[in-house]
């Protein structure tokens, strides 16, 4: 009876410790979270007079600005008459010109990017380059390419190659080659060895081992992020224009400095449709490569 | 090979279409590409004078200068990652309830499933500098405009991945609490949020490191913290102090990323 009793008190003494313990960390993390979020507050430097009375009224209020002043009965009349939808997409053909070179700059820029970071990611890869130093190079250097954001290469780029589509696709070959670079790489890693040996049993020089062992194995998955790259790509072409890179960036930027904003929202539909539509499609194609991956 | 080509055709000669849709599709995307290269006027005289320019402004880049504004420079890079901190914090507050309804196994309604989802989609292909021009337009310039902007693109993105997480959830833990006769909201607490919160705050630190890289982005526009700073110097081409603040953010980045790291290694 008595020994029962010992144990009972033994466990609940356990299990409160253990309960403090717990309670100890939730304190602590919680106090951090807390300190973290006063001190960003803080550097931030927002006070309640700086927002000001009603900040999402004025946020409210501002996106009503966006609206179009459409008028039921002339919808659909012509372009000059106010009120209809052809006034407010006044300049369609000019934004759709401008959305078509911002999907080439994305496209020239991933392809190049592919091809830059294709060869190099069998470097970074550990199963199949062997030379550490080679390999640490390799992964740094795409790391410090991933780092650095878009905008501010595009800034220095439309510095060099003066303001227009070129700096932006030359950004996006630079900042997606890093990230491609790492996936690539890694895929690769995830890739079977043995077939890379078999190669080599059968003769073949690194080059003949790296088209034959390892290509073929990654080669879907490379292709899929090839793809979503592109997707990406798409949205950041469009935001990288306002810095002064060419495409729908700039009738953006341009909307807005003349406080066009029903404008400003015209375009932005157009662009979400396009990125949607092209989402949509590389969704499918994904699938598609990814799937034949399951099967073989 | 006169028996294999009876038994196997295919295997011997395969058709012509496989054959050469690779070839065709390679011809496709190169064709497509050198056509986009001539409509962007990506030509030789182009590439080279920027080259040349380009190798200008890296030499001015040598040494990094701090421009007698180290306080400034460290200041705008703590700033930016307090507008990351509470960016993030803001739009994951506002992805909660977003998640939970989008996820399939606690909102069984179809079409509002539906609806929320494709709403989020249409949404997330709206990057966080296009929020920025709107917002600094509307509120004016600094931290808090840049704040919003983040906020504002990242609640899609956190609210599509809480719902996914949310669906990977156990159902077995959840139905162990319901037999106990807990009401909704219990089954919830003790059933569901101590399997998908682990995830959720991963997916927070996560977006904490991408939010942080596009603070910077955020800033260039005039949504306050280090992108406002460097954009400045860009301007005015004082590139030595450029060279010093990107050295530096990418320190800082990379010190963020393996906090992060680490945090979420505990985390799951």
């Amino acid at each position: 009876m008595q020994g029962e009793a010992a144990i009972l008190t033994a466990f609940e003494g356990a299990w409160l410790s253990q309960r403090r313990q717990v309670r100890r960390v939730q304190i602590f993390t919680l106090t951090g979270v807390v300190v973290v979020l006063a001190l960003s507050v803080w550097l931030s430097g927002i006070t309640a007079t700086n927002i000001g009375d009603g900040l999402f009224e004025r946020i409210g209020h501002f996106f009503y600005r966006m609206l179009p002043h459409l008028r039921w009965d002339s919808l659909f009349a012509s372009r000059e008459t106010p009120g209809s939808l052809l006034s407010w997409f006044y300049a369609l053909p000019l934004w759709l010109k401008a959305i078509k070179e911002t999907v080439e700059m994305a496209f020239v820029g991933t392809l190049l990017a592919g091809l830059i970071a294709l060869p190099l990611s069998f470097g970074a890869a550990a199963n199949v380059n062997r030379r550490g130093v080679l390999r640490q190079v390799i992964r740094r250097g795409f790391d410090t390419l991933r780092t650095i954001p878009e905008i501010i290469l595009a800034l220095i780029f439309a510095a060099a190659f003066s303001i227009g589509p070129v700096a932006g696709a030359l950004t996006l070959t630079i900042s997606s080659a890093g990230s491609l670079g790492k996936l690539f790489s890694e895929a690769i890693e995830n890739g079977d060895v043995r077939a890379v040996e078999s190669v080599r049993a059968a003769g073949g020089n690194w080059l003949l081992q790296m088209r034959f062992g390892m290509l073929p194995q990654v080669l879907p998955q490379v292709m899929s992020y090839w793809l979503l790259r592109l997707e990406m790509n798409v949205s950041i072409a469009a935001a990288l224009g306002v810095v002064g890179a060419g495409g729908i960036g700039v009738e953006l930027d341009q909307a807005i400095s003349f406080t066009d904003f029903s404008t400003y929202l015209a375009i932005l539909l157009i662009l979400v449709c396009i990125i949607f539509a092209i989402d949509l499609v590389s969704e499918q194609i994904r699938h598609r490569l990814i799937g034949g991956l399951g099967k073989a | 090979m006169a028996a294999a080509l009876r038994i196997n055709p295919q295997a011997v000669r395969p058709p012509l279409w496989d054959q050469w849709k690779y070839w065709g599709l390679f011809a496709a995307v190169l064709a497509a590409f050198l056509a986009a290269v001539h409509d962007l006027g990506i030509g030789y005289a182009v590439l080279s004078a920027g080259v040349l320019k380009l190798g200008v402004i890296l030499e001015a880049m040598w040494p990094p200068s701090d421009g007698e504004a180290a306080v400034r420079i460290w200041f705008a890079i703590a700033q930016t990652l307090g507008m990351a901190v509470l960016g993030t914090t803001f739009a994951a507050l506002m992805a909660v309830p977003l998640g939970l309804i989008a996820a399939r196994n606690v909102v069984a309604n179809p079409a509002l499933h539906f609806a929320i989802r494709r709403i989020m989609d249409l949404f997330r292909g709206i990057p966080a500098l296009i929020w920025a021009l709107i917002l600094v337009a509307a509120i004016g310039l600094g931290p808090l405009a840049g704040i919003l902007a983040l906020a504002f693109a990242d609640i899609p993105r956190l609210g599509k991945q809480f719902a996914e997480a949310m669906e990977n959830i156990d159902e077995r833990q959840r139905d162990s609490i319901r037999a106990t006769g807990a009401s909704d909201a219990m089954v919830l607490r003790f059933g569901v949020l101590p399997q998908a919160l682990p995830i959720w705050l991963s997916q927070c630190l996560y977006s904490l490191e991408l939010n942080f890289r596009s603070a910077v982005v955020v800033g260039v526009v005039g949504g306050g913290g280090i992108g406002f700073e460097l954009q400045e110097r860009i301007r005015i081409y004082a590139y030595d102090e450029v060279a010093y603040i990107i050295i530096l953010y990418v320190i800082t980045v990379s010190l963020l990323d393996l906090l992060s790291a680490r945090l979420r290694g505990n985390l799951i």
